[in-house]
């Protein structure tokens, strides 16, 4: 499987505080891979780094062979990364169909004269934009359908802005989603349906998956390949089984026993 | 997993997701938003149709010229509202756009310097250049945040203003003695009429009409391009400008793009403003004005392009009525009655409040007339020059406000400034308690600014007392109704 | 200050060490005044993160209240207390009335918005600063009142200490040493005393310190308190400076305050200090070198500078945010 996002040697400082040491990741084409960790490990700071956010102090990081460091987060999305985030960012005050449609904006060309003109090839570009935004949200079922539409974002539930939200990313046409904690604050029943679905993204949109996610189940459901950090570094990789029995991960999460730490 | 409700079922997520249809509000909004496009840009063309002839009814030129100042104003909010409404950027130096428009035009079409170029040749310059001005002004601003913008535009509004009164004493440019650019506080008088197909522009009707041409132009401009990807980029960088970026929007590109939009909107209202007055004095292009500008922004609802047009009508009118103190002075009572209207229920404590005041009034007066008559011999003035006259209002207002001897001289304003302080001390108090305590304090609240307004705000109608009209009027709607008259109720996460 | 000649002109007298530090000293005596200002800005600005636009108008009514204060005390002609009791006495009423009238607005404009957007706030101080403006218009006049500090004591405030080339007078030495005073006052207010660990805490995490127990409605108020009560002193410095105070001075000073603090790196304390020497100087010495009429250009450029090079300013933190 070839390699479509490479970390290399990525390492990170706040100050005095080593947020991310040396660290290797790779996710290929087509593949799910799940990062894990307790909190503080430092997960989302490596989305951070990816997409831009953050400016990595040394390492490389590409897509499809392509340098991402030091390019402004707008146009990492348009190279392909789409990310959702820990605590939702939706456009609230917009509707959810304006949402998505706002995503696709870096496939799209028409610009401030031809839009006041209206030309033609605006309005054909307008009607794609409206279709691809129809299409991204026809994927969670008639949740996100119908009426719903036009609703404000503010008004949907918690689990309905989770998927809204990875509706939009998908609009940016990536190659490769970053989703982070896509099950925080669901029920079982919401969490179950969001396992069937990361699988489904994988197969209908031939994106690569990079998955952060506390819900073991989640992890166990999805992955083709899990990565555990702790403290900024990797202590573990491999399946979900070899991961989850390390000694390692374990003592990160859990603590060493009392008669084992003497 | 089971399977979605085939019913709304209280608790399940489609109930929510309706219950704004259900309010009245939400049943408002829907109504509009549910009318067929053809129908609702049918009913604006009616209004703007109704709006054109209103030049062919009457030849009053008072009017007609009021008319001109709000399609400038209009125009001036619209533009104001892509940057503050649709993209969510704080400019405070719009105005000096506006300026930048007026000054160009006048620099290139008046005997200032004998260069007197047509219309069709003026403005594509003009309105370039003031796009090219807020480039300019953004780059610098395009790495920061809010507050920062906010800063740096604040000043450049200044700066401009600086330039236009300096601007009579311009050293360097020959190296000999300095140069007349601006014309100073005098600012540029003589500069031409618009010259259209050959056509001059010399009438306040002529100018009222192509205002109102603009203002259609532009506000269908701007609602196209709000409804293209550009105005979706632009809300959701009001919303959430990080993933904005992060969904693949250039949000430095948009905010220049939004600021050079906003100016080249002003410069062309500047341009109208400097051909109509046949001139260009700096003080139309400061800081008050800017004030004024965000108060018909934010009074009609920042981001609905409705909205500001009619608040900027509705501020512009205010003004106005503020010129005359017999017709301002309704302006106070009328404004009670409908904030009490609004805010106190039920009838019953509606109607002690007033009550109450007025029996206050009449009881602070029938004292004060007992112990020092002197106190009650000040006069209203009605009519504006008489002072003796005033009809029943007049006698009411004497009978029930304090108003001592001389109240109108100039310069006697002690009585003026003991009631203001006391008010401004009784507000604030107000504000901070509950209860019967609040409503029993409201009667002398009411009473003391009418004394107020009636012994000198009423009078000074085109000064202190506009700006600080416009002053509440912004402090006091982002307290209340941030939304303003159209715009839409946000959700903002903090 | 308005010149006849728009160029001071480069001629034999200007080019001089004299010359050198008679701007200098007046710049850094103004920029002890922007100084003040540039505190109060930063100080709500790291707890709040708002622009208090009204801070510019408490400082003019600060000065006002000096004013009131010498007239009440004799005017400076003839004043009926000595000199130290008299300044004392101004400073004390502006700095209390200033910070009064700043726990008022916030009270009344700011507090209702603590939950609102980001622009809203904004909004209304602009509204508030404009309001206070008008206010004072239609309760001063916008005549200027002399403070009239040159006939103090005959003229002795204005005498000056002369070594060799260098030249100040008493009232800037009192200015500049008052300045200082006050911003040591504050500096260890805020690092030694508990009032100060909770400002500093809330202004790190406003959220987190209300949960750790922290009254922050309290430390908000006494924030706002303190640095208007510097912008009151302020007021009388530019009273004795400048020798008037009329309706509008709040507006300007406002403005290059905002500057000072920007500069400076808005939210730190030292910042607030050198950013208001820089502009303090640097406006002195465009007035002296090239034209008072431009001096607010030439601050304009600094800022626009300074924002190019270095957005957060010379010693603000570069904000992490948290995605």
């Amino acid at each position: 499987m070839a390699p479509l996002l490479e970390l290399e040697g990525v390492s990170k400082a706040f100050g005095g505080l080593r947020v991310i040491d040396n660290l290797d990741l790779t996710v290929g084409e087509k593949e799910i891979v799940s990062l894990i960790g307790p909190n503080g490990a430092g997960k989302t700071t490596v989305f951070n780094l990816i997409t831009g956010v953050y400016r990595v102090d040394k390492g490389e990081i590409t897509l499809g062979g392509d340098n991402l460091v030091g390019l402004s987060p707008h146009r990492i999305t348009r190279r392909g990364v789409a990310r959702t985030f820990q605590t939702l960012r939706l456009f609230l005050n917009m509707s959810v169909k304006e949402n998505v449609m706002a995503a696709a904006y870096g496939h799209t060309r028409a610009g401030v004269v031809r839009s006041i003109l209206r030309t033609p090839g605006q309005r054909r570009e307008e009607r794609e934009i409206e279709r691809l935004a129809q299409e991204r949200l026809a994927f969670f079922g008639e949740r996100l359908m119908g009426y719903r539409w036009n609703q404000p974002a503010y008004s949907l539930s918690y689990a309905n802005r989770r998927r809204l939200e990875i509706a939009r990313a998908t609009a940016t046409s990536p190659r490769i989603l970053l989703l982070d904690e896509p099950a925080a604050g669901m029920n079982p029943a919401e969490t179950a349906e969001i396992t069937q679905l990361i699988a489904k993204l994988r197969g209908d949109g031939d994106y690569a998956i990079l998955v952060i996610e506390h819900d073991m189940h989640v992890v166990e459901g999805i992955s083709d390949r899990v990565v555990a950090l702790d403290h900024g570094v990797k202590i573990a990789e491999g399946s979900f089984d070899e991961v989850a029995t390390n000694p390692r991960v374990l003592e990160a999460y859990l603590g060493l026993r009392a008669k084992e730490s003497t | 997993m089971a399977d979605p409700p085939t019913r709304p079922q209280i608790g399940a997520d489609e109930w929510v997701a309706r219950s704004a249809e259900r309010s009245a509000a939400g049943r408002a909004r829907t109504w509009a938003e549910q009318t067929p496009a053809p129908i609702r840009y049918g009913a604006l063309a009616v209004v703007v149709t109704l709006i054109a002839l209103v030049p062919v009814m009457t030849s009053d030129e008072y009017i007609l010229r009021v008319g001109v100042v709000s399609l400038i104003y209009a125009l001036l909010a619209l533009g104001l509202n892509v940057s503050v409404g649709l993209a969510g950027l704080l400019d405070l130096g719009y105005v000096a756009f506006y300026g930048f428009g007026a000054y160009g035009y006048a620099l290139l079409s008046s005997s200032k310097f004998g260069v007197h170029w047509s219309l069709w040749e003026t403005l594509p310059l003009v309105l370039g250049t003031s796009i090219l001005v807020g480039f300019l002004l953004a780059l610098p601003s395009r790495r920061l945040v809010g507050d920062y913008l906010a800063i740096v535009t604040l000043f450049f509004g200044q700066i401009f203003y600086t330039i236009a009164v300096q601007g009579y004493r311009v050293p360097l440019i020959t190296f000999h003695g300095t140069h007349d650019i601006t014309g100073g506080p005098n600012g540029i008088a003589d500069v031409d009429d618009f010259r259209v197909f050959g056509h001059h522009l010399t009438t306040n009707r002529a100018y009222f009409w192509f205002s109102l041409i603009a203002v259609v132009v532009v506000f269908t401009a701007i609602h196209f391009l709000n409804e293209s990807r550009t105005g979706r980029a632009w809300r959701a960088h009001r919303d959430d400008p990080l993933a904005t970026e992060l969904m693949g929007m250039p949000i430095n590109w948009l905010k220049l793009l939004a600021i050079a939009v906003g100016a080249s909107v002003g410069a062309l209202a500047g341009t109208i403003n400097a051909a109509s007055l046949h001139g260009a004095f700096p003080d139309d292009y400061s800081t008050p004005v800017l004030i004024t500008i965000y108060a018909m922004v934010i009074l009609g609802g920042a981001g609905s392009l409705l909205g500001v047009v009619l608040g900027a009508l509705t501020v512009n009118i205010l003004l106005e009525v503020l010129r005359t103190p017999d017709h301002a002075r309704w302006i106070l009572y009328i404004a009670i009655v409908v904030a009490l209207l609004a805010k106190v229920r039920p009838w019953r404590k509606l109607a002690a409040v007033l009550a109450g005041t007025l029996a206050f009034g009449i009881a602070v007066h029938a004292i004060v007339a007992a112990a020092w008559p002197r106190g009650v011999h000040g006069l209203v003035s009605i009519s504006g020059t008489d002072f003796s006259n005033g009809g029943w209002f007049g006698w009411a207002l004497r009978h029930w406000l304090v108003l001592p001897a001389h109240t109108y001289e100039e310069g006697q304003y002690t009585w003026f400034n003991v009631a203001l302080v006391a008010l401004i001390g009784l507000v604030l108090v107000l504000t901070m308690v509950r209860g019967w305590v609040r409503w029993a304090l409201l009667v002398p609240t009411l009473w003391l600014a009418a004394l107020v307004w009636e012994t000198r705000l009423v009078e000074e109608g085109t000064g202190p007392t506009r700006f600080l009209l416009l002053g509440a009027i912004l402090v006091v709607l982002m307290a209340a109704r941030p939304q303003g008259f159209l715009g839409t109720h946000r959700v903002e996460i903090v | 200050m308005g010149g006849i000649h728009v160029l001071a002109g480069f001629d034999a007298f200007t080019l001089t060490w004299h010359y050198f530090f008679s701007q200098l000293v007046a710049g850094l005596t103004l920029g002890s005044l922007y100084a003040l200002l540039a505190l109060g800005y930063s100080m709500v600005y790291g707890i709040l993160k708002l622009l208090n636009f009204a801070h510019g108008e408490v400082f003019m009514i600060g000065s006002y209240i000096g004013y009131f204060v010498l007239t009440a005390l004799g005017g400076a002609t003839s004043p009926n207390v000595s000199i130290p009791i008299l300044l004392l006495l101004m400073f004390g009423a502006a700095m209390v009335g200033s910070g009064l009238l700043g726990v008022a607005i916030e009270r009344f404009a700011y507090r209702p918005l603590r939950h609102a957007s980001r622009i809203a706030p904004l909004i209304s101080a602009l509204g508030v600063s404009f309001f206070l403006q008008q206010l004072a218009t239609l309760l001063f006049g916008s005549v200027p009142k002399q403070y009239n500090t040159f006939s103090l004591h005959n003229g002795s405030l204005f005498n000056r200490i002369t070594i060799g080339a260098f030249e100040i007078q008493y009232m800037q030495l009192f200015v500049i040493v008052a300045a200082v005073v006050l911003m040591l006052a504050l500096t260890q207010l805020v690092a030694r005393t508990k009032v100060g660990r909770a400002m500093r805490a809330t202004s790190f995490d406003l959220e987190a310190a209300s949960m750790m127990g922290i009254d922050i409605d309290r430390v908000i108020v006494f924030t706002f308190f303190v640095g208007s009560a510097l912008a009151g002193a302020g007021g009388v410095m530019n009273g004795l400076i400048f020798q008037n105070v009329n309706p509008y001075i709040g507006f300007n000073a406002g403005l290059k305050a905002f500057t000072a603090a920007v500069i400076g790196g808005i939210g730190s304390i030292k910042g607030a200090m050198w950013g208001g020497l820089t502009i303090g100087v640097a406006q002195a010495f465009a007035t002296g070198y090239l034209s008072s009429a431009y001096q607010d250009v030439i601050v304009f450029a600094v800022l626009v500078v300074v924002m190019l090079v270095r957005p957060t300013g010379l010693f603000g933190t570069p904000a992490l945010q948290k995605v």
